[in-house]
């Protein structure tokens, strides 16, 4: 088989020039925080790459993160990563089903053979040997391991795949475990979110493609340029936060004045995410600009933070109960121990009245 | 369960917990202690018992003039760190945020940056207060491992929000759950050491009061 | 056109255009990296405004103090991209805005020209082969040299 053409042969037959290359390689970068002069090294590497085969696993997902990377706004560059990526399986955008669909990615893996990437959405659920996702008589703890033992690298996108996610939200009823915790022995980058931003999913595949290796990932694995900065950090409403001015319902004066939404919630200065900045649906808003609180999507077991609108200075558990019983507790407990002083004082007097 | 969910959820359930039952069963074990009554009659012109115990809990927040000299210091420094306690805890609107959360009580919040400000120099009180009490050898005669474990929970916090909110040490969540945890340790040793003086230190001010009161003198 | 007057309006407005922090800085850097182009023509560096976080105001403050050059490109690359030379030869302002107006990418870029304006090699090598195919193909054609 001849070898595959490469990408600036492929893309200009579609009258893509390298000028474009380079346009969208500008724009990721400048969204990825990397210095201007990394464009031209980006572009050049995106144009001698090869369409990098995927194959996208879908398990305890709700297609929401194809959906995020697939709301083109505007038709314009970032539609490219299509041309970068040659999907051969993906549930959602693929023509063919039922077995013919599963020949497809069995192809896809032979054909590509330690080169391609699988990007898997949704968590895999564990409990009772795994029967609680089945995929074309596959648990889908075994489509994984079949999958990924060829791959050159692992995707987890979006918070289920990345941490679990809300199927493994208390009590887990399924087993549902994050992907990672699946996969030995290749590198594994997660991409989380709920959904993730697209630029996220597509800017991390760009970069890989174009540099040949893996963005710098934090502790957590997920990349820097996208996961570097809390939302607090670059939250527009930080001066609120400094000044003590917090929105304390939704819809009161603060609320309407655009203040804090600390009170009411947002877990902005614990998640890290590129929202404030790189915003939803083309730059359009994102949730704390909206009015509402950030619900900290992309951090782990963010379903079991104490509530969405528990402000992260309140406990996470409810204590309108058990403050009342402890006070009465108390209250009974120290009676108690005033009436056996009393008892041991009046015992006494009676033992001085007897000599 | 991460260490930030750790601290917020049963970490601090737990504390609340143990020091609203622990206050309570001091607080109502000492007030319920049968009374010793003086059965003489007052001297004329005394106040009436509650005044005169009033009295005596306003006049002792200031040393008499022939202390003064000697403790002014410490007095200033306390009274340095109390203020700053006070204003911090009471003040800071996430603060406020968690008292209304078990108590259902609110008040307005001061600026963020005022009680960093108060913080930073409450913070630099309590080191000099430690330090008096390693330095100064009657005090350190006097001084037992739960008067240190007292001073290490009420600054732990200090300095674990000031970092918290300075950015200082490792990432926020984790700063933040420190932070938590270390106010948890505060409210679980509470009632159990020196720093139910808090609550304490009314009753006893007040029952010397009292009693002097009724026979005639202010002290 | 009076060929000996200053280009633009920007300098006109230079005077009465207040400098804060933040657009002073950046004309600082401009300041510094024209003047590395002046000494070494191959210079080629940018300033994301993008991760600045100006806001509209400090950004259009900046923009009036730089001013127009003689150079004003549009590019059409799935979207449009604008290049306009500011009233500093080798100084440009470089944005693209999305489908709704909104900006998705903005440089200040301290070159001779701007890499987005050169035409990279591959692609002229791809034109010149296109062309000759299609004169070779053309009726009538004329001898190629």
């Amino acid at each position: 088989m001849t070898e595959p053409k490469l990408l600036g042969e492929v893309l200009r037959e579609r009258g893509v020039s390298r000028r474009a290359f380079l346009m969208y390689a500008s724009c990721m970068s400048s969204l990825m925080a990397l210095p201007p002069s990394a464009a031209a090294a980006m572009a050049e590497g995106l144009a001698k790459a090869r369409r990098q085969s995927v194959i996208w696993l879908s398990f305890q997902e709700c297609t929401g993160c194809i959906e995020s990377l697939t709301r083109s706004f505007s038709p314009s560059l970032e539609d490219l990563i299509f041309d970068f990526i040659s999907l051969d399986y993906q549930h959602a955008l693929q023509a063919a089903s039922g077995e013919a669909a599963e020949d497809a990615r069995r192809h896809a893996m032979r054909d590509n053979k330690g080169k391609y990437i699988v990007v898997v959405d949704g968590s895999v659920p564990m409990g009772d040997g795994g029967v609680y996702s089945t995929i074309a008589g596959q648990t889908n703890q075994q489509m994984l391991a079949e999958t990924v033992a060829d791959a050159a690298a692992v995707v987890a996108v979006g918070t289920c795949a990345a941490f679990g996610g809300l199927p493994q939200a208390q009590p887990n009823p399924t087993g549902a475990v994050p992907i990672e915790q699946l996969v030995a022995g290749k590198p594994v980058i997660n991409i989380p979110g709920c959904p993730p931003l697209p630029q996220a999913m597509a800017g991390t595949i760009t970069q890989i493609l174009a540099f040949g290796k893996l963005p710098e990932l934090d502790a957590l694995k997920r990349p820097r340029a996208f996961f570097g900065e809390s939302i607090h950090d670059r939250c527009y409403r930080r001066p609120f936060y400094k000044r003590g001015q917090f929105a304390k319902s939704f819809d009161d004066e603060g609320a309407r004045k655009g203040w804090c939404l600390y009170e009411l919630g947002c877990k902005g200065p614990v998640t890290y995410n590129s929202c404030a900045t790189t915003k939803w649906n083309g730059g359009v808003s994102f949730p704390i600009q909206s009015g509402h609180g950030c619900i900290g999507c992309s951090e782990p077991g963010f379903w079991d933070m104490g509530g969405l609108y528990r402000p992260l200075a309140s406990s996470a558990r409810p204590l309108q109960r058990v403050v009342p019983i402890a006070a009465a507790a108390g209250v009974a407990v120290g009676a108690g121990t005033a009436l056996l002083a009393r008892k041991r004082l009046a015992g006494a007097s009676q033992q001085g009245d007897k000599t | 369960m991460t260490l930030l969910d750790f601290a917020r959820g049963p970490a601090l359930q737990f504390a609340i917990i143990v020091f609203v039952f622990g206050v309570l069963w001091r607080l109502v074990g000492v007030l319920l202690l049968p009374r010793i009554g003086d059965r003489s009659p007052p001297r004329e012109g005394a106040p009436a018992t509650w005044l005169g115990a009033a009295r005596t809990v306003v006049r002792r927040m200031w040393p008499r003039r022939e202390f003064i000299e000697r403790t002014l210091y410490p007095t200033l420094n306390s009274y340095v760190f109390h203020v700053g306690l006070a204003l911090v805890v009471f003040g800071l609107a996430p603060h406020i945020v968690f008292i209304r959360d078990w108590t259902g009580l609110s008040w307005p919040a001061l600026p963020s940056d005022l009680v960093l400000a108060i913080g930073v120099v409450t913070l630099v009180s309590l080191v000099a207060v430690l330090v008096r009490r390693l330095v100064h050898p009657v005090l350190r005669l006097l001084s037992h491992a739960g008067d240190y474990l007292s001073w290490l929970v009420t600054a732990l916090p200090v300095a674990t929000g000031l970092a918290t909110t300075m950015d200082f040490g490792p990432r926020y969540e984790t700063m933040l759950a420190l932070h938590v945890l270390s106010i948890a340790a505060l409210l679980i040793w509470f009632p159990f050491g020196k720093l139910m003086h808090a609550f304490f230190f009314v009753l006893s001010r007040g029952a010397t009061g009292a009693r002097f009161s009724h026979r005639g003198v202010e002290v | 056109m009076d060929l000996l007057s200053h280009p633009g309006d920007g300098t006109a407005d230079a005077a009465d255009t207040p400098l804060d922090g933040a657009v002073a800085a950046v004309l600082r850097e401009v300041a510094a990296m024209l003047q590395r182009l002046a000494r070494d023509p191959a210079f080629d560096d940018a300033i994301d405004l993008m991760s600045l976080q100006l806001d509209d105001d400090a950004r259009a403050r900046l923009r009036r103090r730089l001013g127009r050059g003689e150079v004003d490109a549009t590019l059409d690359l799935g979207g449009c991209t604008r290049i306009r030379e500011t009233a500093y030869a080798g100084a440009w302002w470089v944005w693209r805005d999305d489908a709704d107006e909104r900006t998705q990418f903005e440089q200040i870029v301290v070159a001779r020209v701007p890499a987005l304006l050169r035409t990279h090699p591959e692609d002229v090598a791809a034109a010149a082969r296109r062309l000759a195919v299609e004169l070779d193909a053309a009726p009538g054609r004329t001898e190629t040299p």
